[in-house]
């Protein structure tokens, strides 16, 4: 009997173990589900095939350019236009290849970018975001439980996987509406770790999907007044678009 | 973080100020969430940083060395570019105290902490059990131990990651049975007591593993005992019973054996005290112990602990030995053995000789990691912060990223911005900025004295002196221009000893400018800068004899360095509303006041229901308000109580109210309250684990806790009233800032039952524009500078998520200046508002015009936040004026913002005639390609775009390539003189005048020419384009766009743009930053 008990035991522990990980993993099910529908469902999502943002970047200090995004649902692409004093910051993905027109030093031909700045570029580019698209870019998601976010008891989730841009990306869901209100990014530049996070409210919908409309960004422990924030004004789904637009341009842009 | 969560009562309502009601209105939901929006920021500094008690590294398959390291007071800090940077990575767990760090040898993700340390000082903080991280130490779980409150070290078996074995030296201030050395063997899952002391203050001091067989073990156990007058390493004298030992087990702790002088030849008799014992990775039969004992020394084994031979016991083996321990065997070299010490010291003869290996080093050695690829690679650990070698020990570099500085006091002075001022454990008193343009770098701060430093103080008096504090009362008056000293320490009358305490109370009089208190048992004051001093009191302290034995101190090892000396005063605070009304508080229970200047003293201490006799009186603060009424806090964490507790009098003394006890949600034993000099109901509490608020009186309190900021000590809190800032002495990491507590100071229960309410904040001011500072490198902490711009203050109820919140500025006359992205966080929000108008619409060229990238700053005056949410909108007036420094008028102001917008407008009239000669030159590409070629109208079409081009060159520079052309037109010369103007906020001078009158008489003749063009040319063309029927080339209206409003250009430069940005670091760092 005694012997039994001792053998028992573990076996015990183990469900407990067990019970409690499988737990673990149903809650993060359920708040992908949650932060779904949340969204707007997986129908409304789908129905997405390009998204257009316009708005502004505010600098810290309170500099401002102006901000245009569009992303395709098909091969990832995404085209970010950024302009000051009639000169635009171009950066593209379509899907293979990164790249950048960056006209603020004379140049108006396109430039590679690393594969570290590519991958940066293809998550912007995802409709979906990391979180909604982990499963099916073959990431996991794990159920850290809960903390404390300004204020907030908010669901942490982790979501890793190498099919994803970002070495790791911790989302925080808000408790009352299950959209994520931070985001932390881990990224490697370079063979050295990078994270940063971001802050998400003001949403609003988009075709009968949530998008957030206001993202302040920076690094970890860094105070508001030293981040950047992004203030979408408008957003248009399903703008029509070719996949032209997101190829590197084989030529220089057109002089002044 | 949710302290009391008290319902709102009616009292006092509406019918008090805030400044005169003492029965507030019960906060509705005060909360850390509601509060902590205010924010805090660290200024550092890790010039002098703090000390580490473990670290731990990795040689990582790709070169990199990943290091963490375990501030004794300060949290874990971790860096994957071997120490080039550091993160904090346990900041959010609630102590931050730390013991002991093992990296799991098998499998890299795992990370190990133990909490509490193990160097027990006087000053040393307390953990709350062993943390687990498999995740690189991004979170963290407690995973059990909640009692150990001090581990010494972690061994994970190199080839089971789930057995790991904890060396518990338990609590230092109280009998424990929680003590002991405990083996997990699922992971942490479940804890075993494998060995146990043998009374109820022994615990576990050192483990050490066999390299080859990690069932093997070797543990120190330690008999210590430490209480707020005394402490002992092994028994009560140098031969007094022990329970300290050193024992050996060969089946993985299961049983152990015995290590003694009988059963083991050449180990030392007892009584024992500390025991240390490591392992040679290199020889597993290689063993050194150190043993503390009547006879200390270095003890060596070469066959496995069976037998053992007495080696080193110089000076530096010896000294200490409650402070300093370890023993690091070079990986490499069985031979080779560093000892942690005062200095460190090394051995390459198998410890019988040693030499110093400190170099230029802090002193107080407590952890080294030797690098297993490369021994000449060290890192090292002692009370200065962190350092690291690479010639094996003789030579260090220092760490300049860890602002773990461990400060006991901090005060201000009035300077602008105002300085800091400070003193840390081990780390002298030193003088920094409160703010620098580029940031509060290492080199903004100034050590001004030595030794452990305490309190210091700019003299009121005269501004060129500050008096600074050493331990054991030991003070200075030193000459900031010069840093010579004068020491002014109070001395003892014929026979008669004075006591001092380890962190002896002085203070300045409030009422009195220059006049200076110290107390030792008696309290002392000078009115001639230290000259002379007047006793005035007599011995206030219980003078137990029972608590001053400190000569007796110490257990095996004498140590009586002033850490320990009682009965004294220990904090003193004169009344603001009465300078004859002094409150003492000492570290033996009693509570001291005099009404009239010191003739005469009482103990009002014995109303203070529910604390024990003698209990430490570890702050008194005089009210700012009302004479009779002050605070005391009390400490008993020496006697095993971590509980705070604060109580209030408001009839001198006679009675005392408990705000805060055992219950109250408050966490950690109270060093430090502060009652508000504006509000009465706002206070403020210092504990062991963190800063604490109440904003009605002390009925209900929350942590003050932003995100950035740590469950550290708080030890001491101060207000610079000019500024109304708080400053706040952290025991761990550094001093930091609340800019601005006026939002603090209207907070209410109104305020919190409301769904959103702006909050009145400090005059603005437009600082001063000003550059300083220069690359450090990113090897070199700088602390963050306050908001450059006006902060608009508000409070939400909840967060906002779904929907858009606004955030607009309106001038006088209702118009809308700017529209800000607003704080959406739950409760309080500060938002910066840079005050500048919009970037002048310049045409586009070949490169950005960087002088031209931001408008000016708005004219002083009054201007409206108006913030919308849910349709309804919520409005707050507030007032904008010049930098109180600044040396020009409103008028001088005046006359730059209309220069600058002058410059602007001549932006706007070229960026319209460049637009218009752009739609000439397209019309002709568009209406050409229309035209078959060889058509004649080709050719007028071209020389038409030809002469608006020579134009167009005239306005801006056109060549492209990337390279720096040097080529300058009209729109980068306005761009040259518009920055100059934008540069300096007083009048423009003549030149700078003269300069815009020319610019703007050549952009007129280029407006003529192009009017010219237009009229002689331009109707020609047309009549020939519609004799072809195509339409003619009309210029129309021309709109410019301005809704890009320039931007940060080393961040265009270098792409740092979207919401991805790579490196947003960098992106913050190339900020231009006023100093305010």
């Amino acid at each position: 009997m005694h012997v039994f008990a001792i053998r028992l035991l573990p076996l015990v522990a183990a469900l407990v173990v067990m019970t409690a990980g499988a737990a673990r993993a149903d809650m993060a099910s359920d708040l992908v589900s949650k932060n779904l529908a949340a969204r707007g469902g997986a129908e409304k999502l789908a129905a997405i095939s390009t998204i257009e943002f316009t708005g502004k970047i505010v600098q810290p200090g309170g500099s401002q350019l102006t901000y245009k995004a569009i992303r395709a649902r098909k091969n990832g692409g995404t085209l970010i236009q950024s302009s000051i004093q009639g000169l635009t910051l171009v950066q593209g993905y379509d899907g293979t290849v990164g790249w950048r027109i960056n006209p603020f030093e004379g140049r108006r031909d396109a430039e590679r970018i690393s594969d570290d700045a590519t991958r940066a570029l293809a998550d912007e580019a995802s409709i979906d975001g990391a979180l909604l698209s982990a499963n099916a870019r073959g990431g996991t998601i794990a159920y850290l439980g809960r903390e404390d976010f300004d204020g907030t008891d908010a669901y942490k989730l982790r979501v890793v996987g190498a099919g994803l841009g970002a070495a790791q990306y911790v989302y925080y869901l808000d408790p009352e509406t299950y959209l994520e209100i931070r985001v932390e990014e881990t990224r490697v530049l370079r063979g050295s770790k990078r994270v940063s996070l971001s802050e998400l409210s003001d949403y609003e919908r988009v075709d009968g999907v949530y998008f957030p409309f206001s993202i302040e960004t920076g690094g970890i422990g860094s105070i508001s007044a030293n981040r950047q924030k992004l203030v979408i004004d408008t957003a248009r789904a399903n703008v029509p678009v070719s996949d032209s637009l997101f190829a590197i341009p084989a030529a220089p842009g057109a002089k002044l | 973080m949710i302290a009391r969560r008290l319902i709102q009562t009616i009292a006092c309502a509406s019918a008090c100020t805030v400044a005169l009601c003492f029965a507030p209105v019960r906060a509705a939901s005060l909360d850390s969430g509601a509060v902590s929006g205010i924010g805090l920021r660290n200024i550092g500094s890790a010039q002098m940083s703090g000390r580490i008690a473990a670290l731990d590294a990795r040689v990582e398959k790709d070169g990199n060395v990943t290091i963490f390291v375990g501030a004794a007071s300060g949290g874990v800090w971790k860096s994957l570019d071997g120490g080039t940077t550091f993160a904090p990575v346990f900041d959010k767990q609630p102590v931050q105290s730390i013991g002991a760090i093992a990296l799991d040898p098998t499998n890299p993700q795992t990370v190990w902490v133990g909490t509490g340390e193990s160097w027990t000082r006087n000053s040393v903080s307390i953990g709350n059990g062993i943390y687990k991280s498999t995740d690189g130490g991004d979170n963290w779980t407690n995973v059990g131990l909640p009692n150990s409150e001090r581990v010494a070290r972690i061994i994970v078996d190199p080839k089971d990651g789930n057995t790991v074995y904890a060396c518990v030296p338990g609590k230092l201030w109280s009998d424990s049975a929680d003590r002991g050395l405990y083996r997990t063997t699922d992971g942490g899952a479940t804890w075993t007591l494998v060995l146990k002391g043998s009374n109820l203050s022994t615990g576990c001091s050192s483990l050490a593993m066999d390299p080859k067989d990690a069932r093997v073990l070797y543990a120190g156990m330690w008999d210590f005992r430490r209480k707020g007058w005394t402490f002992r390493s092994g028994g009560e004298g140098p031969t007094a019973p022990s329970g300290s030992g050193m024992f050996r087990s060969s089946d993985s702790g299961a049983t152990w054996t015995a290590m003694t002088a009988e059963s083991n030849a050449g180990l030392p008799k007892g009584p024992w005290g500390r025991v240390e014992v490591a392992t040679a990775p290199s020889n597993a039969k290689h063993i050194y112990a150190f043993i503390e004992s009547p006879r200390s020394a270095l003890f060596t084994s070469e066959d496995g602990g069976l037998t053992w031979q007495e080696r080193d016991r110089s000076q530096r083996m010896v000294w200490r030995p409650f402070y300093f321990g370890k023993l690091v065997v070079d990986p490499t070299n069985d031979r080779r053995v560093f000892k942690m010490n005062l200095r460190m010291i090394v051995s390459d003869d198998g410890g019988k000789s040693f030499s110093d290996s400190s170099g230029g080093g802090h002193a107080d050695w407590h952890d080294i990691w030797i690098d297993p690829t490369d021994a000449k690679h060290i890192i090292g650990g002692n009370d200065g912060g962190l350092w690291f070698s690479y010639d094996g020990g003789s030579k260090w570099w220092k760490s300049g990223n860890l602002p773990i500085s461990q400060f006991y006091h901090v005060s201000t002075d009035n300077k602008d911005p105002y300085q800091v001022y400070g003193g840390l454990q081990d780390n002298s008193s030193w003088a920094g900025d409160s703010a620098y343009p580029g940031g509060v770098s290492n080199s903004r701060w100034e050590n001004l004295y030595g030794g452990d430093g305490f309190w210091a103080f700019p003299d009121p008096s005269d501004n060129n002196f500050t008096y600074a504090e050493a331990q054991g009362g030991t003070i200075g008056r030193v000459d900031r221009r010069t840093l010579a000293t004068r020491e002014i320490q109070p001395k003892a009358r014929r026979g008669e000893k004075l006591r001092f305490n380890w962190n002896t109370p002085i203070a300045l009089s409030p009422s009195e400018r220059g006049t200076i208190y110290i107390g030792a048992q008696f309290l002392f004051r000078s009115r001639d800068h230290g000259t002379t001093w007047d006793r005035i009191s007599p011995d206030l302290s219980t003078n137990d004899p029972e608590r001053q034995k400190q000569e007796v101190s110490g257990g095996i090892t004498v140590d009586n360095s002033a850490a320990e000396t009682a009965t004294t005063i220990y904090s003193i605070s004169e009344s603001p509303k009465n300078g004859k009304v002094i409150w003492v508080g000492t570290d033996d229970g009693n509570v001291q006041l005099t009404r009239d200047g010191g003739a005469t003293w009482k103990n009002v201490g014995g109303g203070l229901a529910g604390v024990p006799k003698g209990s430490w009186i570890s702050w008194v603060e005089a009210s700012r308000h009302d004479p009779a009424t002050a605070y005391a806090t009390v400490d008993r964490h020496t006697f095993g109580d971590m509980e705070p507790y604060l109580y209030r009098t408001t009839d001198f003394g006679k009675t005392w109210t408990q705000l805060v006890g055992a219950q109250s949600g408050v966490r950690g034993y109270a060093h430090v309250v502060r009652e508000d000099a504006v509000n009465r109901n706002l206070l403020f509490l210092g504990t062991e684990f963190g800063l604490w608020t109440s904003v009605d009186a002390g009925q209900s309190w929350a942590a003050l806790r932003p995100a950035n900021f740590p469950a550290v000590a708080v030890r001491d809190i101060v207000e610079q009233e000019r500024d109304r800032d708080l400053v706040i002495a952290s025991h761990g990491r550094g001093i930091w800032i609340l800019d601005d507590l006026t939002p603090l100071r209207n907070m209410s229960a109104q305020t919190l039952a409301s769904e959103v309410t702006l909050l009145p904040g400090r005059p603005v001011q437009q600082r001063l524009q000003a550059r300083g500072g220069w690359s450090e490198g990113d090897a070199s902490y700088s602390g963050d500078n306050p908001a450059n711009g006006a902060v608009i203050s508000y409070y939400l109820r909840s967060r906002q998520v779904i929907g858009k919140l606004n955030l607009d500025i309106l001038d006088t006359s209702g118009h809308v200046v700017d529209t800000i992205p607003p704080g959406i966080r739950k409760g309080l929000n500060r938002v910066v508002w840079s005050m500048r108008t919009k970037a002048p619409f310049v045409p586009p060229a070949a490169t950005i015009a960087g002088g031209a990238n931001e408008g000016p700053r708005v004219l002083p005056g009054t201007y409206t936040a108006r913030l919308t949410k849910d349709g309804k909108t919520y409005a707050m007036p507030f007032v904008v004026s010049l930098d109180r420094r600044a040396t020009y008028s409103l008028a001088d102001r005046k006359a730059q913002f209309d220069a600058v917008n002058r410059v602007k407008g001549i932006f706007t009239r070229m960026s319209t005639v460049a637009g218009a000669i752009a739609i000439v030159r397209s019309s002709v590409v568009t209406e050409s390609a229309k035209l078959p070629a060889g058509d004649a109208l080709r050719g007028d079409l071209a020389q038409l775009a030809d002469r608006a081009d020579v134009l167009r060159k005239k306005l801006v520079a056109t060549k492209e390539g990337g390279a720096i052309t040097g080529e300058e037109r009209l729109r980068e010369l306005t761009a040259d003189i518009y920055g100059v103007l934008l540069s300096s906020e007083g009048a423009p001078t003549n030149y700078a005048m003269a300069r815009v009158d020319a610019l703007d008489r050549d952009l007129a003749d280029v407006e003529k020419s192009f009017a010219t063009l237009t009229a002689r040319d331009l109707p020609g063309v047309n009549e020939k384009l519609k004799a072809k029927s195509l339409p003619a080339i009309t210029i129309g209206k021309i709109t410019l766009d301005d809704s890009g409003r320039g931007a940060n250009v080393e961040a265009l430069f270098d792409s740092i743009v979207g919401s991805r940005s790579l490196d947003v670091n960098a992106a913050s760092a190339g900020t231009e930053s006023d100093d305010r």
